[in-house]
């Protein structure tokens, strides 16, 4: 059907086109307790045709819509047509698309995924999780895929890869007593990191413990509050969406190259960086949806601004020719020890409901599950209330360990210090 | 108009049907989901316009379920040949055999679920529209959305971006096992226009919404939300912040929906039940909210984005009373689940699309409205809030925690609103404590289809929720 529709489109006469095949071969198992609750296989593929016309001299318009594996000639000729249409009624003003280069061509080792085998490292992992009378795992669900996508675009971009994608979903349970708590984990990978995996479940278990003989968070006004867990990926996507070139142009973001984010910032300046690959990451590609290559880029500098990385059409708006849509991060300018940043009254939150960082806004917001308050002297563990702000005010004053963990395509500090995060308490009576 | 089925889907159904046939050579139980909907989605900004043939809900594809000695396995495809069953026979068996035997070899014990009734059932329906999305005049959508754009654009000087976008699915998906053989077309739309505005390098943004069981018709009625969107949006620009506490709160319809959607939504979905991690499992006939609240779930209690005909298990729908004045009488419950609880199925087993496993879901959560308006219900406050708009919320049904993210609360004090606005809130609390505190319920409700729902950080659905104005009290930050 490919190379048909190729044709198809070559024949067509619009002004550019785009085409991503993408075949997934994916297990998944499904487990409640340690009882196999549903076994699931998939074999799809995916095909997405986009086309371009030019609208006059200084437009180009867009459609976009999937074509099914199955589809005869004759639909795939249709749907050429009508996306054809279509794109002529959305002008967008006037951009070129990415252009093949030495990247595109040099050759690409690619290794092969073995789904079975990632399946049983994951079957293996979670049946030597170490569990006890107290705490266990209440369910989770195993998914692993390997994904082969091929784009191909009308100026001569033909690329290829396949990478492995992996995904595990944990409930935990600790009780004492009668009473239970849960705690959710979502991981992502390439594959299984069995000793990852061990490691982070043995800390929620023991956080789940900590859960139960918790005292509601006290009415703190505001407190320094300290991110140790992935929830710290959430303050670090406010940086990066203000490092879009989307955000930029349409004013969202008044980042400037080479300006201060914060002219006034007393604590630790971030430095952001876009990289190519992290180990096992989930996001390990050569190119982005767009065809783009992706390197190792400095987005952000001691909290100057190096380059905005973004879609290609909003980069080229803005004059930005090697750009990118980044998948992997890296976050450092820590310039304390964890331990230095641990010194002192603060709270720490390691479980949220859900912890969420409005990217345009900047506000912050989270209810606590579990948080130790840590007085200077005892550490309190607390659950309850909430914490809110906006990341305007906290890019005056935050801190960043010096040491670094990976959060799956994140390696940010082992601690993120917020400073003058408004906790909202449980008045006692 | 009805909304035509997949032409399609019927030309697939003969070759389904032997494939079904096929696999009970093995499986003592085996059914087929088959989907092929078809979409328009057209997003116009100031400085971006796209048109895509694709939804959150557009698909093409079979998720075939078997079940053998106690478990239940699926295959999801998308390249079914109907004139050689046969293939997709062998791929199928070869798959799940080649799983078996890595789970048997990992010492996986199987949670053993009985067998599915599959008693003989059949429907064809084809539900009324005025529009499909497949044939809609593009070109007027766009020119629409664009008008609408520019239009908000020239209502404020700090506007610096005005989205207006609009997708309409057409759902057909067709059931077949040995037995049944079910078909269902509808068409939904639904259409948002935001508001972006900035002052003093601070940016605020306001939306508002649209969402029907109907056509691209629909969003002629995005013209009359343009005003209030950009008024609203100028209006975060000023607003204070709220003072943390326990106050009197009024809810908006669109506020009430997200408690309704995060408190005895998720709190009574049955497969969590199956695995103890929800505490309503317990509260079944218990008290746990005031005697005037009352909510119901299902695709048949409201007409809005997800109000189909059967489920994506070939249960067909229904509407269930789950919190009767007060009382916790039922969850929702898809087929396995029930099995597994010894109920019966209510209708709410949904998949994201066929490749997706299949959960218990919501479908229109809503809290039946009450005696009072919405003027008694200002003038009963004392100090407190009217909380419009949501942003997000997440529920804790094991310990029914719940967070909602509030657009904005406009001030009340002495039975009047002071003009003052707060933003943004989050909204805490113990669920049964909320519902417990309602006092009052309005006369009218309204339900809102503009939003998707996960499971957990996945699994995403289209719901609607909604209800009357509520007051009640909750703990503000």
């Amino acid at each position: 059907m490919l190379e048909q529709l190729f044709k198809i489109l070559k024949a067509a006469g619009v002004f550019a086109w785009e085409v991503e095949d993408e075949k997934t071969e994916g297990w998944e198992f499904y487990f409640i307790r340690h009882a196999l609750d549903q076994n699931r296989a998939k074999r799809v593929e995916h095909i997405t045709v986009k086309v371009y016309q030019r609208i006059g001299e200084d437009s180009i318009g867009s459609a976009a819509a999937e074509l099914p594996p199955t589809a005869t000639a004759e639909e795939a000729r249709k749907l050429v047509a009508s996306l054809a249409y279509q794109a002529t009624l959305a002008p967008n003003r006037a951009y070129t698309l990415n252009q093949p280069g030495p990247a595109h061509t040099a050759p690409r080792p690619a290794a092969p995924v073995d789904v079975p085998a990632n399946a049983r490292d994951y079957l293996a992992a979670m049946a030597s999780v170490p569990e006890t009378a107290g705490e266990d795992l209440n369910s989770y669900e195993i998914f692993t895929a390997a994904v082969t996508r091929r784009f191909v675009t009308s100026e001569g971009i033909d690329i290829t890869e396949t990478y492995p994608s992996s995904m595990l979903e944990a409930v935990v349970n600790a009780r004492s007593g009668g009473h239970e708590i849960e705690l959710y984990r979502m991981y992502k990978s390439g594959s299984c990191d069995a000793e990852g995996l061990r490691r982070d479940l043995a800390r929620t278990m023991a956080y789940g413990r900590d859960r139960l003989h918790t005292v509601p968070t006290p009415p703190l006004g505001t407190a320094d509050v300290i991110f140790s867990t992935d929830d710290a990926k959430e303050i670090y996507r406010y940086f990066i969406a203000h490092l879009d070139p989307s955000m930029v142009l349409r004013s969202m973001s008044d980042w400037k190259l080479g300006t201060p984010i914060e002219p006034d910032a007393h604590g630790d300046r971030v430095t952001l960086e876009a990289l190519r690959t992290l180990p096992n990451s989930s996001r390990n590609r050569a190119f982005d949806a767009e065809g783009a290559p992706i390197r190792d880029v400095v987005m952000l500098r001691a909290g100057v601004p190096e380059h905005y990385l973004g879609g290609r059409m909003f980069s080229c708006y803005m004059g930005l020719t090697d750009s990118f849509i980044p998948g992997n991060f890296a976050v450092s300018g820590g310039t304390k020890s964890e331990a230095a940043l641990r010194q002192g009254r603060y709270l720490e939150v390691v479980e949220f409901s859900d912890f969420q960082v409005d990217t345009m806004t900047g506000d912050i917001f989270g209810e606590i599950r579990l948080g130790y308050w840590h007085d200077g002297a005892a550490v309190t563990p607390v659950s309850g209330g909430s914490i809110s702000g906006n990341m305007h005010d906290f890019l005056k004053e935050m801190y960043l360990s010096a040491e670094q963990v990976q959060f799956d395509n994140f390696r940010l500090p082992a601690v993120t210090k917020l400073c003058g995060v408004t906790v909202t308490g449980i008045e006692t009576a | 108009m009805k909304a035509p089925f997949s032409p399609y889907l019927l030309g697939i159904k003969d070759g389904l049907k032997t494939l079904i046939a096929a696999l009970e050579r093995d499986y003592d139980y085996v059914s087929a989901l088959a989907t092929d909907s078809k979409g328009l989605a057209v997003q116009i900004s100031q400085h971006a316009k796209a048109v895509r043939n694709e939804t959150m809900t557009t698909e093409r594809g079979i998720c075939l379920r078997v079940w053998k000695d106690g478990l239940y396995s699926e295959y999801a495809l998308n390249s079914f040949d109907p004139a050689a069953p046969e293939r997709t026979y062998e791929a199928v068996k070869a798959a799940l055999d080649a799983q078996l035997c890595v789970l048997r070899a990992a010492g996986a014990q199987v949670y053993d679920t009985p067998v599915l009734a599959d008693e003989p059932l059949t429907c064809f329906v084809e539900k009324e529209t005025e529009q499909l999305p497949e044939t809609t005049d593009v070109r007027a959508l766009v020119e629409k959305l664009t008008a609408l754009s520019d239009r908000a654009m020239t209502l404020d000087k700090r506007m610096i971006e005005a989205l207006a976008s609009a997708q309409s699915t057409h759902i057909c998906k067709m059931f077949l096992t040995k037995n049944r053989d079910l078909c269902q077309s509808y068409v939904y739309s639904e259409g948002n226009v935001a508001a972006v505005v900035m002052e003093d390098g601070r940016n605020q943004l306001d939306y508002a919404g649209v969402s029907g069981l109907c056509g691209p018709e629909l969003f002629d009625q995005l013209a009359d939300k343009v005003e209030a969107v950009v008024a609203n949006a100028v209006e975060l620009l000023s607003a204070g912040h709220i003072e943390p506490g326990e106050y009197e709160i009024i809810t908006s319809p669109e506020v009430t929906g997200l408690i309704a959607h995060e408190a005895f939504g998720h709190g009574v979905e049955m497969d969590m039940f199956v695995k103890n991690r929800a505490l309503g499992k317990e509260y079944i006939g218990k008290r746990v909210g005031s005697d005037i609240c009352t909510m119901h779930e299902g695709a048949l209690c409201a007409e809005d984005v997800t109000s189909y005909a059967f489920d994506d298990e070939g249960t067909l729908a229904g509407d269930v009373t789950e919190i009767d004045h007060g009382i916790l009488r039922a969850g929702i419950c898809d087929a396995l689940s029930a099995l597994r609880l010894g109920t019966q199925p209510t209708g709410n087993g949904k998949r994201e699309n066929f490749e997706h496993k299949v959960y218990t879901r919501m479908t229109n959560t809503v809290f039946d409205s009450g005696e009072s308006t919405l003027e008694e219900m200002i003038a009963s406050v004392r100090h407190g809030y009217l909380l419009e708009n949501m942003e997000s919320g997440m529920e804790d049904p094991k310990h029914w925690g719940i967070q909602c993210i509030i657009k904005r609360g406009r001030e009340i004090r002495d039975g009047k609103l002071t003009g003052a606005v707060v933003a943004p809130i989050i909204m805490t609390g113990y669920v049964p404590d909320l519902l417990g505190s309602i006092s009052m319920c309005s006369r009218d409700r309204a339900v809102f289809g503009n939003g998707g729902c996960g499971k957990g950080y996945k699994e995403w659905v289209k719901v609607a929720d909604g209800g009357p104005y509520l007051k009640t009290k909750a703990r503000l930050g």
